[in-house]
């Protein structure tokens, strides 16, 4: 008989313990995968409204709740061409419009036809759309396969009706799930003439891109230029508190499930002590009986970690299907989070079996071995 | 190396307190137990006895006196585990076996942390099952053993790591008359075979008058130290 065999014999022998102290791991990984994908994903389909434009940097208004909210102006965006360091600079208009059950938060952007090069758009059908035409609209393959339309189609877009004149390729799935449009009328449909949500700059190959981007914010100091993912938060305060209610609910689920883990390890302690003393007297050393308790603990964590993905799979397919969610939930499955989960798995158990598994050592033979 | 003609256990004016002195289990208790002597500490319940066995096994420790071991003072000893696993053996009324596992299984946790390989463990298990009348047992838990069956697997787990000593605290307290006679027999074996010193507490006249010498106390304090039969 092995430590190993040992540890899985006591195990087996009290099922209803070990499954109930791995579904309390179980239920606190499922929530931290859970956190874990919708967090991620709706990061990655905010930043990649910014990774669309191929820029080198982009320019939001600092410090709004939603990157959507951002609200520059043709003159912002004069300012920041005239620095001699800048390629290009373009303008655009992000509106979401509510398509249909499927598509609730369908995207729309608005930047003028020759910019569509600059900004990474490739025509892969059709024609590009006309810089004052009020009724052409370009749609990324993705939405328009989704939505069986080809170049000719008509789309009625927030009440009014579109012929789709090409359909375009960013390389990036949020884009390519988009409408784009000339920027004008959508401004004015939008009711916000002159106004553009952000601007996306190109640099002279030659100049150092951080000092423009302090010269910009010097100069506009309502404007803030995000080059990195660390930069996202200062112009979408919801993904710093999306953020923050990750770790903030990651950090008690281990609670939770620490808790959940002692309550049982600890019950078992003392429903075991006698076995304990047993064990002492007849020569276990006390690193023996930790590596004991401990080994039970973590086999029992590692299968209330791969009970709590799977879990966490159904918890996000859950989700996924929130109409809330829809069309803004792309759910992405990434090793970090599935490393985290096993983290906090073993986090847990730790946490969980620390307390017991010390008891269970520093408890004397004579006092377990009358243990009744 | 053990000196051959040193006792085994000597106890020099062991005390054992409890409830910060209010108890007084042990009071000047000295005794000397001789190699492969088979001794019996008798009294009535209460008198000392088993703290006495406990303080012999390093279970607990004395609050006055000393005890020495195959020329070990016990105090002074660090490894008291290492003790417990090599130099003797424990022996409880209620046998105190693992119900979860099986005979073979119960022996081979008390062989954890020796430096057999698992397959000599396994042998030495079977071995020893055999030498105790329970290899027909290998396989079976202790719940489906009679009384003295298990009181023999637990004689069998206190000798798995071939200890010197054999410490016994009412092997037969819960055993029917045909058992105690079978473990009694199992204990001489062990000790004409093996050389086993044992030491035994009982309240029982009749199997304390199968040893070699029979102590006798009585609160706390030893009254009689008897003259070996060998």
């Amino acid at each position: 008989m092995t430590m190993f065999s040992l540890v899985v014999k006591n195990l087996l022998t009290r099922r209803a313990r070990s499954i109930l102290t791995a579904s309390a791991v179980a239920i606190g990984v499922m929530t931290v995968v859970a956190l874990g994908v919708l967090t991620f994903s709706l990061r990655e389909t905010a930043i990649s409204i910014l990774r669309t434009g191929k820029a080198d940097f982009t320019v939001a208004q600092e410090g709004v709740s939603d990157l959507l909210y951002s609200a520059l102006d043709v003159g912002d965006l004069q300012r920041i061409s005239a620095h001699p360091e800048v390629e290009s600079a373009i303008g655009v208009l992000v509106a979401t419009v509510d398509l249909d059950d499927e598509h609730p938060l369908f995207l729309e952007l608005g930047l003028e036809p020759e910019g569509l090069e600059e900004f990474g758009v490739r025509v892969v059908d059709g024609r590009r759309y006309a810089a004052d035409a009020e009724n052409e609209v370009m749609l990324g393959y993705r939405i328009a396969a989704d939505l069986d339309k080809g170049v000719g189609d008509s789309i009625d877009i927030d009440d009014s009706a579109f012929e789709v004149v090409g359909l375009f390729a960013t390389g990036q799935v949020f884009g390519d799930s988009a409408a784009m449009m000339p920027l004008r009328p959508l401004q004015a449909r939008e009711r916000k003439p002159g106004a553009l949500t952000l601007a996306f700059v190109r640099v002279d190959p030659s100049a150092d891109i951080e000092s423009l981007r302090t010269a910009i914010e010097d100069e506009s100091p309502q404007l803030a230029t995000v080059r990195t993912e660390s930069d996202f938060g200062r112009v979408d305060r919801n993904l710093a508190l999306l953020n923050a209610a990750n770790f903030g609910g990651s950090i008690l689920a281990l609670l939770i499930g620490a808790v959940g883990v002692m309550n049982t390890t600890l019950l078992s302690f003392f429903e075991r002590t006698r076995e304990f003393g047993v064990l002492r007297a007849i020569g276990w050393s006390r690193r023996r009986l930790l590596v004991l308790v401990v080994g039970e603990a973590l086999i029992v964590s590692l299968f209330g970690a791969g009970a709590g993905v799977g879990l966490g799979f159904a918890a996000v397919a859950f989700l996924e299907r929130l109409p809330d969610l829809l069309g803004v939930f792309r759910p992405e499955f990434t090793s970090a989070v599935f490393g985290r989960a096993l983290g906090f798995a073993f986090g847990m158990t730790f946490l969980g079996a620390l307390y017991p598994a010390l008891r269970a050592v520093r408890l004397l033979p004579i006092e377990a071995v009358r243990h009744e | 190396m053990s000196d051959l003609a040193q006792p085994m256990i000597e106890v020099f004016d062991v005390a054992k307190d409890y409830d910060h002195g209010t108890i007084r289990a042990l009071d000047g208790v000295s005794l000397t137990v001789d190699r492969g002597e088979f001794v019996a500490v008798t009294g009535r319940s209460g008198c000392g006895k088993s703290t006495l066995l406990h303080l012999l096994a390093a279970l607990d420790r004395p609050s006055r006196g000393r005890i020495v071991v195959d020329g070990r003072d016990l105090v002074q000893r660090g490894d008291l585990d290492e003790f417990r696993r090599r130099e003797i053996g424990l022996v409880f009324q209620l046998h105190h076996l693992l119900a979860h596992l099986d005979a073979t299984e119960n022996l081979e946790v008390a062989m954890m942390g020796t430096h057999r390989r698992r397959a000599e463990k396994r042998v030495r298990a079977l071995e020893l099952l055999d030498a105790v009348d329970l290899g027909a047992r290998a396989t079976m838990r202790p719940p489906r053993l009679s009384g003295g069956e298990r009181q023999r697997l637990a004689i069998a787990r206190a000798l798995v790591n071939e200890p010197g000593i054999l410490l016994a605290d009412e092997p037969t307290g819960a055993l029917d008359t045909r058992s105690i006679d079978s473990v009694l027999a199992l204990f001489r074996r062990i000790r004409d075979e093996r050389g086993t010193t044992i030491v035994l507490v009982t309240h029982d006249p009749t199997v304390s008058a199968a040893t070699d010498r029979i102590v006798e106390m009585r609160d706390g304090r030893i009254v009689d130290r008897g003259v070996s039969t060998a």
